[in-house]
């Protein structure tokens, strides 16, 4: 008997609420974290609202590191890997270190130590960079973080996966306890605010003077945001040994690649993930009861993965919820996919999906259920979580109900 | 019964050489690859030594194409691709039938490439940037752009852990086609050599030179050593379920037979944690492929003249082996290739395939004096013969993480 995954314990960093409750009631009502750019001056550019964390304050969570040594994904990966665990009601020194292990998706790692070693290069003060740069930078220090400040000796991985990071992540952990390799994982995604991702959205033109309306008719493009998702995952027999509530069940995932172009995205990518993720756990389309859409916001992305998804439920297309979240928190990079995971497993425990907010005009290409700016009362027992990257990184993840 | 993970094919870029035999026969004669770099100026700069590939052209293993889209990464990726596909026999026929993945371990895929896009924002203005660079910004870009190079539809995935990146990818592709996910994957590492890496190496006084002692070659398990040089190279595996390799015909060259990792949370502050990890890695790794310890026939160390971690790791495989550890032959290929980063797994796992196929197994290069009971005795400076029958692989990183992997003969 193959070993079942559950998800039971969530913990989020984001622009709408940090911590499940406050940031699941944020999401419902529909509250949009999107405002002017607060980290760095964006005069000099066409555009100037991102979906920033305002107020985060890293020392709450981050006691054994030194916080102000580590960069802000560190800081946000260790604040929602302890609020997780948190909310898994899980002490640690219960469990063996050595068997507990962490696996994190990110695009950009640590940018802000690149930035900070790109300005003195240019300022001619390259002398000030020391070793700092080096011990904090490379990307892998999110989930060398997160371990060394809970003292986990098992397994750990960032994986960068660009935009779909964290639901590799995810699946990475899924694996891992599969075969027996972990009695638990911390999984998910971290990515702060950068200088440069801001730089080249805009520069592709993909950044939304004012909103993020995801499968809107005038969409403008994404908005970039930052965040932390981390979810607890273990195998179901352990949580129901420990009392555990249990939120959902990992069922399996498919990966896929485009081939196709680094930034362009193609349908017959997203279908194969889907297509993959639904034979691997026996799931016929129609048995599908939400998506969590990757849902950018650009014209592109919500027209193909309209296509996509179309070309592998068919007609169950047009009755299954679909929704974007990335409406309200803007696009978190690797971690998006991480949250959106939680955001499944919450629909999911709560039966109830998000919105898509600010859809206010219907898109005749894009005319599936969106579940257009109101949250709606919904029985989830299987959600699929979507995924989408530069370099035609695909995703799909599947969560379903445990029955009673 | 689990599946079986077999290698089949592998291609390799590195200063010693563009292909697995070449690597090897350089290994073997005790070439170092290391010399002044001449890529980037290192004026100022403690250390000037690194393992540079020397006119590295794109065309000579992917024809005359537009290469303009590839970063320097995504190019060693992409030509170290066609080389492993054409060793494996993976054609465009057969990738246009079925899904191969790649699977690619990098500790920084391109930190030259990101600096370069934000100081070209910085300096002239974001309206300045270009979109076709920030592309390559992404960590996943090397990965993603050697999928569209070569259609590779199946897994695409990339592995940062640091230095221990490229045998993490390893193990994750073996776990990938065990569970059944995938029957052929592209597995392996890569990092370029450039100067924003190496200027922070420098700084953290990780470089051989750097720490202002003379700067000597870095010379694993050696007395004199004082850090490690910094290379550079892309190697990849195609790595392959056992049933379907067997299916289609493919020439075996090894057996992936077990693997094991594990973090140390005081990131080498407490010694015995470091010790007691690594030798947790490959224990682990020793179970998983039902071998004992006492049927391993020789150590690739991860050894890379770095004055704590060559102690830690020797240490380790004395946990592990007892009084055994002193009479299984041993190297540390990073003596010549020097540290390639999220390479280094990859090169030391094709390194030691080449050594199954040749009975041979390198020496650690300039190895002079070792330290005081140091448990590894029939560590050498020179080549030996060898009938290998389960190799043990080690990767250990800077800050923590490591992993092992055993290499088992098909033969």
């Amino acid at each position: 008997m193959q070993t079942r995954v559950v998800v039971s314990g969530i913990g989020t960093v984001t622009s709408i609420g940090t911590g499940c409750e406050p940031f699941w009631n944020n999401l419902l009502a529909g509250r949009c974290g999107i405002a002017p750019v607060g980290s760095f001056d964006t005069s000099s550019y066409s555009v100037h609202r991102g979906a920033e964390v305002k107020d985060f304050d890293g020392k709450a969570y981050v006691s054994k590191l030194d916080c102000d040594s580590i960069g802000r994904a560190s800081q946000f990966a260790i604040a929602a890997a302890r609020l997780a665990l948190a909310d898994a009601n899980l002490d640690l020194s219960m469990l063996d270190p050595e068997r507990v292990g962490v696996t994190i998706g990110t695009t950009s790692g640590e940018p802000q130590m690149i930035e900070r070693f790109d300005d003195a290069a240019e300022s001619g003060a390259l002398n000030t960079v020391g070793p700092e740069f080096m011990r904090f930078y490379p990307c892998h220090v999110i989930a060398a973080h997160v371990a060394s400040e809970l003292d986990l000796e098992g397994i750990n991985v960032t994986i960068p996966a660009a935009c779909a990071a964290g639901n590799y992540a995810i699946a990475h952990a899924f694996d891992v306890l599969r075969s027996g390799r972990s009695d638990l994982m911390l999984a998910g995604g971290s990515d702060s605010f950068s200088r440069i991702t801001y730089t080249g959205f805009a520069r592709l033109g993909a950044i939304a003077p004012e909103v993020c309306q995801p499968f809107d008719r005038n969409r403008k493009g994404m908005v970039p945001g930052e965040g932390a998702g981390i979810l607890v995952l273990e195998p179901l027999e352990r949580a129901i040994a420990r009392g555990a509530r249990i939120y959902a069940e990992v069922a399996g995932y498919g990966l896929s690649c485009d081939a196709h172009h680094m930034t362009a995205a193609h349908p017959l990518g997203p279908a194969r993930a889907m297509e993959k993720a639904l034979e691997e756990t026996c799931t016929k389309p129609e048995q599908i009861s939400y998506i969590s859409a990757h849902g950018t916001g650009t014209p592109t992305n919500d027209l193909i993965e309209t296509i996509a998804v179309k070309r592998v439920f068919k007609d169950a297309a047009y009755r299954t919820p679909i929704s974007s979240i990335k409406s309200m928190l803007g696009h978190t990079m690797g971690a998006a996919s991480a949250i959106e995971a939680a955001v499944c497993a919450l629909a999911i425990f709560h039966s109830r999906v998000p919105p898509t907010m600010n859809l206010q005009e219907p898109d005749p290409e894009c005319d599936l259920d969106y579940v257009p700016n109101r949250s709606r009362e919904h029985e989830v027992n299987i959600a699929m979580n979507n995924a989408y990257a530069f370099g035609g990184n695909n995703a799909s993840l599947i969560l379903r109900k445990i029955e009673a | 019964m689990a599946r079986r993970v077999f290698i089949t094919g592998a291609g390799v870029i590195s200063s010693l050489g563009d292909s697995p035999a070449k690597l090897h026969t350089a290994l073997c004669e005790g070439r170092a690859g290391l010399r002044q770099i001449e890529l980037f100026s290192t004026e100022g700069l403690g250390c000037h030594l690194g393992g540079e590939i020397a006119s590295f052209s794109p065309n000579n293993y992917l024809g005359e194409r537009n290469f303009r889209p590839l970063d320097r990464t995504s190019q060693l990726v992409a030509a170290t691709a066609q080389m492993a596909l054409d060793d494996s026999g993976w054609t465009v026929e057969m990738r246009s039938q079925n899904e191969v993945g790649l699977v690619l371990g990098t500790m920084f895929c391109s930190v030259h490439t990101i600096s370069q896009f934000d100081r070209r924002a910085l300096v002239a203005g974001p309206a300045y940037a270009s979109p076709m660079d920030f592309s390559n910004t992404v960590i996943n870009a090397a990965a993603g752009q050697t999928a569209i190079w070569h259609n590779l539809r199946g897994v695409n995935s990339t592995i940062a852990a640091g230095s221990v990146s490229g045998l993490q990818a390893i193990i994750y592709a073996t776990e990938l086609i065990r569970t059944g996910r995938a029957k052929a994957i592209l597995a392996g590492g890569a990092d370029e050599l450039c100067f924003e890496s190496f200027y922070g190496f420098n700084r953290a006084e990780l470089l051989c030179g750097s720490n202002h002692s003379p700067g000597d070659f870095p010379i694993p398990f050696d007395q004199k050593r004082n850090g490690f040089a910094l290379g550079e190279g892309a190697a990849l595996l195609m790595l392959e379920d056992a049933e379907s390799a067997a299916e289609r015909g493919a020439h075996v060259l090894a057996e992936i037979s077990g693997q094991g990792s594990g973090f140390d949370p005081s990131r080498g502050a407490d010694r015995r944690k470091s010790i007691a990890t690594i030798a947790r890695a490959i224990r682990l790794a020793l179970d998983d492929a039902h071998v004992k310890a006492d049927e391993v026939d020789c150590l690739s160390m991860s050894a890379n003249g770095s004055v704590q971690a060559d102690r830690n790791e020797a240490e380790a495989a004395a946990l592990v082996f007892g009084a055994r550890a002193g009479t299984i032959p041993v190297t540390a290929i990073k003596s010549m290739l020097g540290e390639t980063l999220g390479a280094s797994g990859a090169m030391q796992t094709i390194s030691l395939v080449e050594a199954v196929r040749d009975r041979t197994l390198p020496g650690i290069n300039r190895l002079d004096t070792v330290e005081e009971n140091f448990p590894l005795a029939k560590a050498s400076p020179e080549k030996q013969k060898l009938d290998l029958s389960n190799g043990l692989i080690n990767s250990i990183g800077f800050d923590g993480g490591c992993c092992s992997m055993v290499l088992t003969s098909c033969a």
